[in-house]
């Protein structure tokens, strides 16, 4: 360890910088989650850099998620991407991954996706917080320019801001209200908080996908294709909701220009078929793709996979306040049957991570991995579940969604829990009825999620951060909340794990939360499975988020 | 001939009107709220009031009823919800595609199915015969989907021939366009083959007992002159009306295929917008859809009473 | 979806009436030649056979399959092998099993459809046949233009807003059938109701129902009874094509329809066992309810 250079770099940063620093050097976190943070406080590369040649690296290289290298790419060309169709191109509005995946081609973020998949500066240059976290300064990039030939301020970050406060964006709420951005100087955007928000640089990145910034006079409702005038590398010369889009080159482009001369977008209403877009030469790259359909794409010397890590998971939430499962042996019970590995095997091809029945996903930095991983035990579940009182089994239905992997999630946990006494009839709705009837149903409205089943499956999507998982579907009262989940405890565990600011402390309170869930288990988190793109290997440099965004500004064809 | 056709293009007239009440009926009869329909479990109350005010379904019946009516009239029936587009806009380019892929699906099975059909009455209890009805009855009763995912696996992905998926690219030209469609349409005709020689069968078989036919031989006529000039101006009376019908209904009922090639179609099209709940959409595309039928069921009739002058005295069909 | 929306018409009846004396004898004979002809024909046998086969694994359900359909899990992915004479699917339960036990969905719906869409078609056929003039035109337009209505657009639509429970995808198919046997119905009673012995029974002064469930129903029995088995097939690929698109039978159930949508895909990773069964199967049910049909027809009309 070299002290100087260390002590040299450490005071010249603040409070946050410094405990993130510490951190590192104490050994308390891992290079990978050191760089993954020192990101999002708006250390910048260079500094990173020192400090890790100073602390001297102990660990491998990190691994390069979701982006492919090798190979000099040459200029020009078309590229033919294969993507889901859209649900909304409404920058603001927009719910589904399609939609993300073609706004971010025209559209930028502050912060953006950097190559290791965590955040990188983007229309913003750097960051940084005040002492507490409660005020950032974004320090905005010069010389960009919308497509329109206009220049990009700060005006035009502190009118995208307002109209996401008065959307209600699930990332910003209660963390920045309408006004909240200081706008006075045009080449810096200053965000005053509600409160101190260690995570403010992710709200405003990618992967919390409504945030591009658009023009100061973008009206709220309007659609990528109505008014596609960003500040991106591509520009988008045609769409059609039905059939796709295509993209060319932004001469006028602030960054490196693209090799690639256009980007052609097929819209799919069938994963299916984009496989096979793909094996049959007429797409060249696929935004997301199912394991199991893919499998043929897995082993293609042909096709690079771009695999993702993510949090991507599904809930099995049990009823904790009325029926079979308020007894919370009951539920780990249940939990105790799960064959996490074998599921991660059969529904994922192995591409996946198991779950310890609370919702911080492994590759968090905060994750705690001393909380003890349940196992299956046929045996340790027949025990509880005779020591709740169903000494002769217990007859349930299982609520399912029809998307995705769920329905065969739901046959294995069937046949899974049978050994142990449970006796589980499937239910599966398509997706069209499943939310408003099984899981959330309007009414009774208090608490939210009263009507909900007694035992049900349903789907969360990649989140950057666990909070939205913690707040709506376990916090006592929260909008999601279909277990009927209520722990004091609880509650107030998420509250420190939202003021936490420093690294360990964020660990100590993700150990708390971990705990808790694990114990009360008011859903079974069985697996966290990871978010597979690609493409045909004569490209190289392709980039994507696991949130749809598939970045091909530095990609090229090598032969 | 001519009294015949305004008969039965005012029937249809009759039958069109009655199609528009159904359609309106099922859309109101069925118990729902389209507007939390649209808007999700989730979505505030106003929001689904005020998109309740605009679909007008608080409006009287009476009024709607008539709306729906003017609409079909003018065929002008707004906007889409989900694209925002007038949906005439958005439904014509899926129409014209489907037109393509029906109508290549027909120009190569028709031909080869009659033949086939035709060859196998004029031997009738042969292995030839046997061999036409057994493999046309199994092609036609393999689900399309399953036969068109096979065709793209095998001789798109796996041998390379032709285009997967069936959307050709817009400078392709017409017969770049038609390499494009070969695939979907190939299945179409492993459905259709034993389904239009087996009618085409029956009605040659029929043709050929009749006393006509027997007539005519015994006047010394030689069998091709029986078979081109009697036989088959009877026979084909089936086959036309059946091929009438299919050609109408398939123009919506390629969901399969078009999921399977990717191919934006009407199928699809009126599929996704049942399922989001794209009324206006929906609508007009049943409609429109019925209206299809009607004229190629339409031409049909006429075809057949060009061909057998004595179906006109018959009257309508139905 | 080649879910037929009309179909070859059948004209001509069975024999013209019988003399008044002894009709019921002479006509248990004509049926009982008429059955002896029947077996006779090997169209008739191996549809039977094939038929009966799926009745028995329909009936015998997860008694009867080597492996439990549902619960039991192997390898997955498996080609066909001494274990598993079909392969094992993507969660690794036993092909061979599940398409046995498929059978059982498909089986119970498609003859409810059938049975419902016949009987009510039925009886629109033969009132339009047998009052024909007003009664006839309207009933005839509002056939016409149930016709034109897409069959799996509509479906999806109810179903999508009812619910997908079996009884309404039976229901659902039931309407959508009832119109194409009117038609079928109404041409064999046209035909019929001109012969004398109907006319005889109209000067007897008899009532027109009285005319039409004794005197008509039975003599186009045949007709119904080809129709019957025709629209089983048919029913059979409507109700795997909307497990097909989502809307009919639901997981886990081994339904062929359902299973092929829900492994079509996985062709084109090598595993096309999962989904080749199952389709054989639908053709094997839909061809053999077509030889019957085909040779009740046949030897009716001969």
């Amino acid at each position: 360890m070299d002290w100087k250079r260390f002590d040299r770099a450490r005071r010249s940063v603040g409070p946050i910088e410094l405990d993130l620093i510490e951190s590192y050097a104490q050994g308390k976190i891992s290079r990978r989650t050191f760089l993954h943070r020192g990101a999002i406080v708006g250390l910048s590369a260079p500094f990173l850099a020192t400090i890790l040649a100073a602390c001297g690296s102990d660990e491998p290289g990190g691994q390069t998620d979701g982006q492919t290298g090798g190979g000099t790419p040459r200029k020009g060309g078309t590229i033919k991407v294969a993507n889901q169709k859209p649900v909304s191109t409404d920058p603001v509005a927009m719910q589904d991954l399609p939609g993300y995946g073609i706004v971010a081609q025209c559209f930028e973020f502050l912060a953006t996706l950097g190559p290791d998949g965590d955040i990188a500066p983007g229309l913003a240059e750097s960051w940084e917080p005040n002492d507490d976290g409660s005020v950032w300064t974004f320090q905005l990039r010069q010389g960009v320019k919308w497509q329109d030939g206009s220049d990009f301020t700060s005006a035009d970050v502190a009118a995208t801001m307002d109209r996401l406060a008065e959307a209600g964006n699930s990332g910003l709420q209660g963390v920045l209200e309408k006004g909240g951005v200081d706008a006075s100087d045009p080449a810096v955007a200053v965000f005053n908080l509600t409160g101190p928000n260690g995570n403010l640089p992710y709200l405003v990145s990618l992967y919390n996908a409504q945030t591009p910034i658009t023009p100061v006079d973008y009206e709220t409702g309007t659609t990528l294709q109505d008014s596609p005038n960003g500040t991106g590398p591509w520009i988008l010369d045609q769409f059609d909701a039905n059939t796709g889009c295509t993209f060319s080159r932004n001469p006028d482009y602030w960054g490196e220009a693209p090799l690639l001369d256009a980007q052609e977008m097929t819209f799919f209403d069938d994963p299916g078929t984009m496989i096979t877009a793909i094996q049959g030469g007429q797409a060249d790259a696929i935004v997301q793709f199912p394991a199991i359909a893919g499998a043929a794409l897995l082993n293609d010397p042909n096709f690079t996979v771009l695999d993702v890590q993510a949090a991507t998971h599904q809930q099995v939430w049990m009823r904790c306040d009325t029926g079979q499962f308020a007894d919370p042996r009951v539920r780990q019970a249940l939990a105790m049957t799960f064959d996490r590995e074998g599921m991660v095997q059969t529904l994922f091809n192995g591409r996946g991570v198991i779950g310890n029945d609370h919702v911080i996903a492994p590759f968090f930095p905060y994750f705690d991995d001393s909380v003890p991983q349940r196992t299956k035990d046929d045996e340790g579940a027949r025990q509880l579940l005779s020591a709740a009182g169903f000494a002769d089994g217990l007859k349930a239905t299982l609520q399912a969604v029809k998307f995705q992997e769920i329905p065969d999630f739901a046959a294995l946990i069937q046949a899974g829990a049978r050994a142990a006494g449970f006796e589980l009839e499937l239910a599966v709705e398509p997706v069209d009825t499943f939310y408003g009837t099984q899981w959330c149903p309007p009414k009774p409205a208090d608490p939210p999620c009263s009507g909900a089943a007694e035992l049900g499956i349903v789907n969360y999507g990649h989140r950057p951060t666990p909070d939205v998982y913690l707040n709506a579907a376990l916090s006592t009262g929260g909008v999601w909340n279909s277990s009927q989940y209520s722990s004091s405890e609880f509650d107030a565990a998420f509250k420190g794990f939202q003021s936490s600011i420093g690294v360990e402390e964020q660990t100590v309170a993700a150990g708390q939360l971990e705990t808790i869930l694990n114990e009360d288990v008011p859903v079974g988190v069985a697996y966290f499975y990871n978010y597979l793109a690609g493409h045909s290997s004569k490209l190289t440099g392709v980039q994507v988020s696991a949130l749809g965004q598939m970045y091909v500004d530095k990609a090229g064809f090598t032969e | 001939m001519t009294r015949y056709i305004l008969r039965r293009v005012a029937l249809s007239l009759v039958t069109l009107y009655l199609l528009a009440t159904m359609v309106f009926i099922i859309v109101n009869v069925l118990p729902d709220d389209p507007g939390r329909r649209i808007a999700g479990p989730f979505a505030p109350q106003e929001i689904v009031d005020s998109l309740n005010e605009r679909l007008g379904v608080n409006d009287p019946l009476l009024d709607q009823y008539a709306r729906l009516l003017r609409n079909v009239v003018t065929f002008d029936f707004g906007e889409s919800f989900k694209f925002g587009q007038p949906v005439k806009e958005v439904m014509l380019p899926a129409l014209g595609r489907s037109a393509k892929l029906v109508v290549l699906g027909f120009v190569l099975t028709v031909p080869i199915s009659i033949a086939a059909g035709i060859f196998a009455a004029r031997r009738r209890n042969s292995f030839a015969d046997r061999s036409v009805v057994t493999l046309g009855l199994a092609s036609s009763s393999i689900p399309e989907f399953v036969s068109g995912v096979t065709l793209q696996f095998v001789i798109g992905v796996q041998l390379g021939w032709l285009p997967v998926l069936a959307l050709a690219p817009s400078d392709a030209g017409l017969i770049g366009e038609l390499r494009y469609l070969l695939l979907p349409a190939l299945a179409l005709v492993a459905v259709y083959f034993g389904y239009i020689a087996r009618i085409t069968r029956a009605g040659t078989i029929m043709a050929l007992d009749s006393d006509y036919t027997r007539t005519a031989v015994m006047k010394g006529l030689s069998g091709r002159r029986v078979l081109t000039r009697h036989v088959m101006r009877n026979a084909l009376q089936p086959t036309v009306a059946v091929i009438g019908t299919q050609i109408g209904y398939l123009f919506s009922g390629l969901i399969g295929l078009e999921l399977i090639f990717n191919y934006p179609g009407l199928g699809s099209l009126l599929v996704n917008a049942a399922s989001d709940k794209d009324f206006p959409l929906l609508t007009a595309g049943v409609i429109l859809v019925g209206v299809i039928y009607m004229l190629t069921t339409l031409t049909a009739d006429l075809i057949i009473a060009w061909m057998n002058p004595r179906s006109r005295l018959a009257g309508d069909r139905a | 979806m080649s879910i037929e929306s009309v179909d070859p018409v059948i004209v001509g009846g069975p024999a013209p009436a019988p003399p008044v004396f002894d009709a019921r004898g002479e006509k248990r004979i004509a049926r009982r030649e008429r059955l002896r002809l029947l077996v006779r024909r090997p169209g008739f046998i191996v549809g039977s056979v094939i038929l009966l086969f799926w009745i028995v694994c329909a009936v015998g359900g997860d008694n009867i399959t080597p492996l439990d359909p549902i619960n039991d899990f192997d390898v997955s992915n498996q080609r066909p092998n001494a274990d598993h004479l079909f392969g094992t699917d993507q969660l690794g339960r036993d092909v061979f099993s599940r398409v046995m036990a498929g059978a059982r969905d498909v089986l119970i719906a498609a003859p409810i459809a059938a049975v419902l869409s016949v009987a009510m078609g039925s009886m629109l056929g033969v009132i339009m046949g047998y009052y024909r003039g007003w009664v006839d035109e309207v009933l005839s337009r509002i056939i016409e233009a149930l016709l034109s209505i897409p069959v799996v657009l509509v479906a999806l639509l109810i179903i999508s807003v009812l619910g997908a429970s079996a009884i309404i995808v039976i229901g659902t198919v039931a309407v959508l059938f009832t119109p194409i046997v009117a038609r079928t119905v109404r041409a064999a009673t046209l035909a019929e109701a001109q012969l004398d012995y109907v006319t005889a029974a109209r000067l007897r002064g008899e009532s027109g129902l009285f005319v039409m469930t004794r005197e008509i129903l039975p003599n186009i029995s045949g007709t119904i009874t080809v129709e019957f088995t025709v629209r089983v097939g048919y029913a059979v690929f409507t109700i795997s094509t909307l497990s097909f698109l989502g809307a009919g039978i639901q997981p886990p159930s081994p339904d062929w329809g359902l299973t092929i949508s829900d492994t079509y895909r996985l062709i084109q990773a090598g595993f096309w066992w999962p989904t080749l069964f199952p389709a054989l199967a639908i053709a094997s049910l839909v061809i053999a309810t077509n030889l019957v049909a085909d040779s009740i027809d046949t030897v009716r009309s001969a």
